[in-house]
């Protein structure tokens, strides 16, 4: 690094002379001046450089950033976690209603071997048995297909700490670079809204997205109602 | 009142998923003859046929949504009788006003079930048939 304080040339001679002379306490003396001079032009510099990184993050962190950070990510993290939960809810369904169908298969088994056990009808259990178990067969493939979730959960648990590490960068860069992130404005909703919703926004699962939403099909008939539909 | 099991539906929707729950339950409720549409803009030519007696049809699709699809069957005069009923997530209340407004006979929220599907079907159809005898 270079240094822009001159270093004079007659103090470190007299540094020299005074150590010569064994004289420690002018030299002590001599040696805090040179050494205070050089400590406040570092001092000066690191305050420059901080200066410029306050400017460079105010340009960094304009209006844009800011709103991205207070409102789409926490909205994206809300996303991910209802198609977490919503997945799981939706396997877990599945998985009840298969194994449900894999016992009423294995009692229909049971009947059409006591049924058919006579003598003369055996051979015509041959081809139930053989349905049943191809029956019971799509019921494995049905229960081993759920097993995606698991799989998923962990790729979106992976991109939730992601996110949620990537906003939290955000936000500190956001007070480094002295904003108020609590003073960061809402969302504003007009017509850019009122486009979204037209062209279709999807389901509503944030917190946010639910105002105004209609929460069953109940609430949706009731309003269909009043307009004779 | 009896439902013609026969009619031709028309069923649109981007998640070939949706499309096959859907179809599978107008088939428990006997329904049989259907063709599919992945998206209002490729729905529209097909409905432009005439051959479709029934259109079900999502909101939320890339090309041509499902209220603009909609809107087109509304304003042919060949084609602005046939029953339409939206199956979509959307569910705000300026967005059901705005279906409403452009003419939907039926408004289903997703998830739904097969008793829903079933009563807005039947609701449509009796509707239909009261216009048809009054």
């Amino acid at each position: 690094m270079t240094c822009a304080t001159h270093i004079e040339i007659k103090k470190v001679q007299a540094l020299l002379n005074a150590l010569q002379e064994n004289d420690q306490t002018q030299a002590a003396m001599l040696l805090d001046e040179l050494t205070q001079l050089r400590e406040s032009e570092l001092y000066q510099r690191l305050s420059s450089l901080t200066n410029n990184l306050h400017d460079t993050l105010d340009e960094l962190v304009d209006n844009r950033l800011l709103l991205q950070t207070k409102h789409d990510l926490p909205d994206v993290t809300e996303r991910l976690e209802y198609v977490l939960s919503s997945t799981d809810e939706a396997c877990s369904k599945t998985l009840a209603s298969t194994e449900r169908a894999m016992d009423l298969s294995e009692s229909i088994a049971l009947l059409v071997q006591e049924s058919f056990n006579e003598g003369s009808n055996k051979n015509r259990s041959e081809p139930l048995q053989k349905q049943l178990n191809e029956l019971n067969t799509e019921l494995t493939n049905i229960l081993l297909a759920q097993s995606f979730q698991d799989l998923t959960g962990q790729v979106l648990n992976r991109v939730l700490l992601t996110v949620s590490a990537l906003e939290q960068s955000l936000i500190q860069l956001i007070s480094d670079s002295r904003h108020d992130y609590d003073a960061i404005p809402d969302k504003e909703e007009g017509d850019e809204q009122k486009q979204d919703e037209m062209k279709g926004i999807g389901p509503n699962v944030t917190q946010k997205s639910k105002q105004n939403s209609m929460d069953s099909q109940d609430a949706v008939d009731d309003l269909l109602g009043e307009l004779g539909i | 009142m009896q439902m013609n099991r026969d009619m031709n539906i028309l069923v649109v929707d981007d998640f070939s998923t949706m499309r096959r729950i859907v179809k599978n339950l107008l088939k428990e409720l006997g329904f049989h003859k259907f063709d599919e549409a992945d998206d209002g803009a490729t729905a529209w030519p097909m409905v432009q046929t005439g051959k479709y007696d029934f259109i079900v049809s999502d909101w939320n699709m890339p090309d041509m949504t499902g209220l603009e699809l909609l809107k087109h069957v509304r304003a042919d005069a060949n084609l602005q009788n046939t029953p339409f009923l939206l199956i979509t997530a959307e569910a705000k209340r300026s967005q059901i006003l705005e279906a409403a407004q452009a003419g939907v006979d039926g408004y289903i929220v997703k998830p739904f079930t097969a008793a829903t599907l079933n009563a807005k079907i039947h609701k449509i159809f009796e509707r239909v048939a009261e216009r048809q005898n009054g």
